[in-house]
């Protein structure tokens, strides 16, 4: 020791702190390992559900569509507003892989997409929040290892949902003869491109916020932008549709223009982001997001001490967040009407005045749905967060109180029932008075707050379901709860290519809303859902009473 | 309320998660205005106890009485009178110490600042950092200033001073006289057999969810012998044969065994005349109640097992 330099020294000394450290990803396979271990089931059931939906509507439209007459008929029913917005519309939408392609593209790629989101957040910040990546970095294991590998298996995993597209796709023969595969090839590619984009944003989420929660939240959100974006895009002069990521898998247009180098724009867009995450992981300390720790009141207001007072502050960012979400759509859908409405009439659509009426009226009435679908999954978020609570041991520390748990469980439950309700009347009026400024008519205003409405009881029936399973079932009960609204989505855009018999699909919660302002006001379906909420609510907050507290 | 002279009752309570016996018949009592230590093993059935006296989980069979009331069906009244402290402290991640000490403190009644600030100097905790910064210290630390700053009648304690440093565990002590000045009763479920025995008028004993050794500690030491260690010119032959002593064995020229209550004053005069030149005699401890107790049991287990194979192979 004695021969070394003091200046070598001092560099020496310096090196831990300041320079990169050594080895960023020793342990790398043995962490792939781990990480493949770990979600062996989940990878297998996104791969499977996803592969599985294409395959099955292929296979059901090629015994659907026997004729190019029939294929071509197809394309013209599939011309909808309510069909760009939601799904896309195929750039070869009269061939058998563009029918496949409107019914679930859209519904593949963005499920891969979230779907790697929440399996980065599971073994990344979810890890590092509650400290099991702690435990495995004391060990041989490099500060990238663990990150690198997640990232590694999901990339694997997109890779593999679009190459098995792709085989699917060529094996049931949807290329048009004589193209090749190319098509099949393409549609692939786009799938496991926007899954990659996923990945992207995941990793990045996974560094900015601090806990699991966040991430899933912010990923989400990116993802839900991204898709509005093309929405608008699609709806309008298609140039929101280039600059959203989800816009550009589109844009491949398999059977279509066929284009791979919008392939190329979402590899080089994941690298980007998955090295500003990289970059942002070596420059923070463990376990810290890019916010740091500011110190907080040293006292709570009284109304913390009831539940609602306290859901209310707990609840804050996803409340905020959700309100944002739903009076930015409401103004962007409503602003985005008139310019298709315009769009229509440009076509020479040889529509009668009445039908053209009808046509807004169709347009509106899907984009109400819409905001009745964003509020359920706010609503739905809310309402999981009674047994979020109760796994996590905090429902305990209160309860331990003078405080009932109907009394607990109800306050809570105000959050969705009183926010749904806020939220669905303040997107579906935004949604008008925007659409309604554009033709100078104040009385969309409120006919879409009552459109928007309308789909409260559907809503609270959604809030009912995790109800009950939180009384019933609650340790499966959140998972279980997201897999049914994901369940009813997956049925509610491709129900009719699942051979469900009719009364299936209308008694779904949404269906049996009333489609306002297309259809007029119908009184029973309304009632009667709101008892069946009511009632489910009863059912689980009941069981809830009854049963033990299980910390999960 | 008179009547209540237990704060706590518990006869042959039963719990059963699944197929799992958490409580087989448990017995248990915390008179009024007494500190009564629940000692156990991990998993012997101390916490699902602690949560059943809170109405978190509903007993299979047994009966339960706290103040006086049902733990069960009469929780939300009861609760204004408990203070509670979980062994292993969960807390809102995003809000700070402080705001969950208030928030605790208002859902069984109001809050006191004066004596909130008192405890939160006492136990040198800073209230404006938020709870995910926390250590576990730190964290048990809100749980135990929430329960000391109001005047509830009854203290349910679940290892309160798990990851609490030598000097915090002093102002713990220093707390719990104090409640009990007050005439307040507590139940304090711990492993540290030091901070029983300074506590703790009665000790409930506690092993795979029933009850194996319960009194004050007085009693509990009755049944114990004491430890002595001497080094004897005189040899020690001849104290194998005085009645009382046991355990008699020699390590390194010292002389060492245990002496039962009552037998001691015979034994001292015994070794009084073998020109002890150096003596120490231990007063047993809980811990070695408990060892003792553990151990036996675990001989009588081990036995059995090996009796099993035996049988077995035959």
């Amino acid at each position: 020791m004695t021969t070394v330099a003091p200046r070598t020294r001092a560099a020496a000394l310096a090196l831990p702190t300041r320079g990169r450290p050594a080895d960023t990803l020793a342990g790398l396979g043995a962490m792939v390992r781990f990480v493949v271990r770990r979600n062996r089931v989940r990878l297998a059931v996104w791969l499977v559900v996803l592969v599985g939906l294409f395959a099955y509507v292929g296979a059901y439209y090629k015994s659907l569509f026997t004729t190019q007459q029939a294929l071509d008929d197809f394309a013209k029913v599939s011309d909808t507003p309510g069909i760009r917005a939601l799904t896309g519309l195929a750039a070869a939408p009269n061939t058998l892989g563009g029918a496949v392609w409107t019914k679930v593209w859209m519904t593949c790629a963005l499920a891969l997409a979230f779907g790697v989101v929440f399996l980065v957040t599971r073994n990344g910040r979810a890890d590092e929040e509650v400290g099991r990546t702690e435990l495995l970095r004391s060990r041989e294991l490099g500060l990238h290892a663990y990150p690198a590998a997640s990232w590694l298996v999901c990339a694997v995993l997109s890779v593999l949902v679009g190459a098995l597209i792709a085989v699917v796709s060529a094996a049931s023969g949807l290329d048009p003869y004589g193209t090749g595969i190319t098509g099949s090839l393409i549609v692939g590619a786009s799938v496991t491109g926007v899954g990659l984009v996923g990945l992207g944003v995941g990793a990045v989420a996974g560094q900015v916020a601090s806990t699991s929660r966040g991430a899933n939240a912010l990923g989400s959100a990116v993802l839900g932008v991204l898709y509005v974006m093309r929405m608008v895009g699609d709806l309008g002069d298609g140039r929101l549709t280039w600059a959203s990521p989800v816009g550009w898998g589109q844009e491949m247009q398999p059977w279509g223009a066929d284009r791979w180098w919008p392939f190329g724009l979402l590899v080089v867009l994941t690298v980007v982001l998955l090295a500003l995450a990289t970059v942002l992981e070596a420059h923070r300390d463990h376990g810290a997001g890019l916010m740091p720790q500011r110190p907080g009141p040293a006292g709570a207001p009284v109304r913390y001490a009831t539940p609602l007072g306290l859901g209310l502050r707990l609840q804050r960012g996803p409340v905020v967040g959700w309100s944002v979400t739903v009076v930015l759509c409401g103004l962007l859908f409503g602003s985005v009407v008139h310019a298709m409405d315009n769009l229509l009439n440009d076509a020479g659509t040889p529509l009668p005045a009445i039908l053209r009426g009808r046509g807004i009226d169709a347009l509106m009435a899907v984009l109400a749905g819409m905001i009745a679908l964003i509020v359920a999954v706010y609503a739905v978020q809310s309402a999981t967060t009674l047994r979020a609570d109760e796994a996590s041991g905090l429902v305990e520390t209160q309860l331990a109180g003078a405080l009932s748990r109907w009394r607990w469980a109800l306050q809570r439950l105000l959050i969705p029932a009183v926010g749904g309700a806020v939220l669905l009347a303040a997107g579906g009026a935004l949604l008008g008075a925007s659409y309604g400024a554009t033709v100078h008519d104040g009385s969309w205003t409120g006919r879409m707050a009552v459109a928007s409405l309308v789909y409260w009881p559907a809503v609270m029936v959604l809030v009912g379901v995790a109800v009950a399973l939180f009384g019933w079932l609650p340790r499966v009960a959140i998972a279980l709860t997201w897999g049914l609204l994901a369940a009813l989505w997956f049925v509610m855009l491709i129900g009719d290519a699942l051979h469900l018999p009719r009364w299936v699909l209308d008694v779904l919660p949404f269906s049996a809303t009333p489609y306002m302002p297309l259809d007029p006001m119908r009184w029973t379906p309304v009632v009667v859902m709101t008892a069946v909420a009511a009632l489910l609510v009863w059912v689980g907050v009941d069981r809830f009473a009854r049963r033990d507290v299980v910390p999960g | 309320m008179s009547s209540n002279a237990m704060a706590v009752e518990i006869e042959g309570l039963t719990k059963s998660f699944g197929n799992v016996h958490a409580l087989r018949g448990l017995d248990l009592t915390v008179p009024a205005g007494q500190v009564t230590g629940f000692l156990g093993p991990n998993g012997s059935g101390k916490t699902t106890t602690i949560r059943i006296l809170l109405g978190l989980l509903r007993s299979d069979g047994g009966r339960a009485t706290v103040l006086g009331g049902d733990p069960w069906a009469d929780a939300v009244r009861l609760h204004r009178s408990i203070a509670y402290v979980p062994g292993d402290v969960t807390l809102w991640h995003n809000l700070t110490g402080g705001e969950a000490i208030d928030i605790l403190c208002r859902l069984s009644g109001p809050l006191d600042p004066r004596r909130k600030q008192q405890m939160l100097d006492r136990f040198e905790l800073d209230p404006t950092k938020k709870a995910r910064t926390y250590s576990k210290g730190n964290r048990q630390k809100v749980a135990l200033v929430a329960a000391l700053a109001s005047d509830a009648e009854l203290l349910l304690l679940d290892e309160p001073t798990s990851g609490l440093d030598p000097i915090m565990e002093t102002a713990f002590t220093e707390s719990i006289a104090e409640v009990k000045a007050q005439g307040r009763s507590v139940l304090l479920s711990s492993h540290i057999f030091a901070e029983v025995e300074k506590l703790a008028d009665t000790v409930t004993i506690i092993r795979n969810g029933v009850t194996v050794e319960t009194g004050s500690i007085a009693q509990l030491r009755q049944r114990l012998r004491t430890q002595v260690t001497a080094v004897l010119a005189g040899g020690s032959a001849a104290l194998a044969a005085v009645d009382g002593v046991h355990d008699l064995v020699q390590v390194d020229g010292q002389t060492r065994f245990t002496v039962d209550e009552e037998s001691l004053p015979a034994v001292l005069a015994q070794v009084a005349r073998l020109q002890p030149r150096s003596l120490v005699a231990n007063p047993p401890s809980l811990e070695e109640l408990f060892l003792r107790h553990y151990g036996e049991e675990l001989a009588a287990v081990n036995g059995a097992d090996s009796n099993g194979r035996n049988g077995a192979q035959k």
